[in-house]
């Protein structure tokens, strides 16, 4: 792929803007508040936009056009089951003690909720976690431009490490979100024309079904047995293990979004900021996982596309959106696509930064290494722990770049403490006898249940290092529903016994943070903005989609 | 400034403008696609980017 002069353009135009809105934010940040939790002040459409932008990586559009080619159109359940419910469950019923607790941050709710050991294990996991994403996220974009550019890795590491760091450095979290806002436009705007170009080309959606086997374009026809569908997965892990343990634990418990619905301006807001984004969400798969469709249907027809090929001769599904930008878009159109790409890169690079941020400044600075210092202080420490976020990321990405098996080792083990979040932060907002030794001994027991699974089970290869394998599974994606579905019941069974074991929590510590001694303010607004009808309309369209791709 | 469907609206008019211009003036044409990709994407964007200024102006005045 080479680049015109008028693609630099465009690409450099976009550097241009998100440094000015860096610079332009700047002046609203005068205290820790503001630049780490953006001072509650951010009207609803751009926390809504933020709320599913801050998931909208490249990773994901490359991944997720990739899959396309793999799996098909069923890979929408990731946004369909994987996301839209729980965006809903976080906004109508987790957003009221969330954002009534008056928490900064998800670890700091724990430690409300239950005490400080909980908030610690949190916050430490959390806090390393974001600065192994951040830096996966940088480590990505280097390869990706080298590969497709011919850029070097350095260069492309370090200028968008450079942009990220000006950006966060100057208006912290608001800078944050509003370039998010931006490269949701972009990833929308510059790969809409890609999925309409590419369905055209294979004669519309009928006529690029045709091409394809059945199994490619329907959601549910084919997930009743594993040995069905390409995924390899069967309806009860889909919906079990994707539904509702991962999806609910990401969506409900994940700093990282749920940080953005926190910055809205009232209640009523935060508690929209989800379900006004689910349907923006419900309509992504049209835009990143078609196009891997149609290159499927597009690769049949004799026009001299194919789906790229590794070294080894296997499909490289993940080159797919890159080739078909290639292929379809002329120098201009190729530049903003390419700049999407980037601008997604950089915002969850700057994303994960922020949340870093805000959870070392506040949770493990405050809470642990100095108590009491005046607010000018925090905001001191919140500028240097951006500085040191963004090196620590590109440290990662170049340690990605030397060790990739330590990378691939590390997500496994995230993935094994994520698992059980979900069963605590249920029990702690909806049962008020759950006590912090029963969450705390909980997601040790979830965490070493989900490494348990994967350590007796096998799946193309993976796992099986506890020697004795009990179950072989048709597919990792299963495995991995099925780890997650054993650590959420392993940590939910887990903190209820400890719980009714341990002293209870005073009922007058609890007021916001249970159901049952929270106030639900009754706001005086329009029906349309109220969370139920909301909701109500949400699950219409998703049920619609879902029976109209069945 | 405090809107941020400025910096929004005038980013995509500016690439709005910038893709009409390469799709009326240059011949760009992609491997695959002959349909002058760059002249409809530019006038989307030029549209999304009109609408977004005047919906920050409206806001302003009121």
């Amino acid at each position: 792929m080479r680049l015109a002069p008028v693609d630099y353009l465009i690409l450099s135009l976009y550097f241009v803007f998100v440094l000015c809105i860096g610079w332009i934010v700047k002046r609203k940040v005068a205290t820790s508040a503001d630049f780490l939790t953006s001072g509650r002040s951010v009207p609803v459409w751009i926390t809504s936009l933020a709320f599913i932008a801050a998931n909208l990586g490249a990773q994901e559009v490359i991944g997720m056009c990739a899959s396309g080619a793999k799996y098909g159109i069923m890979t929408a359940h990731f946004y369909w089951i994987g996301a839209v419910p729980a965006m809903l469950f976080v906004g109508v019923f987790m957003m009221p003690f969330y954002y009534g607790s008056r928490a900064r941050s998800v670890p700091e709710y724990l430690k409300l909720r239950f005490d400080e050991k909980t908030r610690a294990l949190n916050a430490v996991t959390f806090a390393v976690m974001t600065v192994f994403s951040s830096g996966i996220s940088m480590y990505a974009l280097g390869l990706l431009f080298e590969l497709v550019l011919h850029w070097s890795f350095t260069a492309s590491v370090l200028l968008s490490a450079a942009i990220v760091l000006v950006y966060t450095f100057l208006g912290g979290l608001t800078s944050a979100i509003y370039n998010e806002v931006l490269q949701f436009f972009l990833i929308v705007l510059g790969f809409a024309p890609l999925a309409i170009f590419v369905v055209m080309k294979t004669g519309g959606w009928s006529g690029m079904a045709a091409r394809l086997p059945q199994v490619m374009t329907h959601t549910w026809r084919y997930a009743g047995s594993a040995s069905q569908n390409p995924m390899g997965v069967e309806v009860f892990g889909l919906v079990a293990g994707l539904g509702f343990v991962l999806s609910f634990g990401y969506w409900c418990t994940d700093f990282l979004v749920v940080q953005r619905a926190m910055a809205a301006d009232s209640m009523s807001a935060a508690r929209r900021t989800p379900l006004i984004a689910a349907f923006p969400k419900m309509v992504m798969p049209f835009i990143v996982i078609v196009p891997g469709i149609a290159a499927v249907a597009l690769s049949h027809m004799a026009l001299g596309y194919s789906i790229p090929l590794k070294p080894d001769g296997g499909p490289d599904y993940d080159q797919t959106l890159t080739t078909l930008m290639a292929q379809f878009y002329p120098s201009g159109m190729l530049g903003l696509g390419l700049t999407a790409l980037m601008a997604s890169f950089m915002s969850g690079m700057a994303g994960n930064v922020t949340a870093f941020n805000t959870v070392w400044t506040y949770d493990i600075y405050q809470g642990h290494i100095r108590k009491n210092a005046p607010d000018s202080h925090y905001l001191f420490v919140g500028r240097v722990t951006t500085v040191a976020g963004v090196g620590l990321s590109i440290g990662t990405a170049y340690l990605a770049s030397h060790f990739n098996n330590i990378m691939d080792f590390l997500q496994l083990v995230f993935g094994f403490v994520n698992a059980p979040l979900f069963a605590t932060f249920l029990l702690g907002m909806f049962w008020k006898r759950a006590t912090g030794h029963g969450a705390f001994s909980g997601l040790l027991a979830g965490t070493a249940a989900a490494a348990a699974t994967h350590g007796l089970t096998l799946a193309e290869g993976k796992g099986g290092w506890l020697g004795t394998v009990l179950h072989t599974f048709p597919s990792t994606m299963a495995q991995n529903f099925w780890i997650a579905i054993f650590a959420w019941s392993t940590c939910f069974l887990v903190t209820l016994l400890v719980s009714l074991m341990s002293a209870p929590k005073a009922e007058a510590e609890l007021h916001n943070l249970v159901y049952g001694l929270t106030q639900i303010p009754h706001e005086q607004v329009p029906w349309y903005k109220r969370p139920a009808p909301l909701a109500a309309i949400v699950i219409a369209a998703l049920v619609f989609l879902n029976l109209l791709f069945w | 400034m405090n809107d941020l469907r400025i910096p929004i609206g005038s980013f995509f008019a500016l690439v709005g403008v910038i893709l009409c211009v390469a799709g009326l003036a240059a011949n760009f044409k992609a491997p695959l696609e002959s349909a002058n990709v760059n002249l409809y994407c530019g006038i989307s964007m030029l549209i999304f980017g009109a609408v977004m200024l005047w919906l920050a102006r409206r806001k302003a005045r009121s």
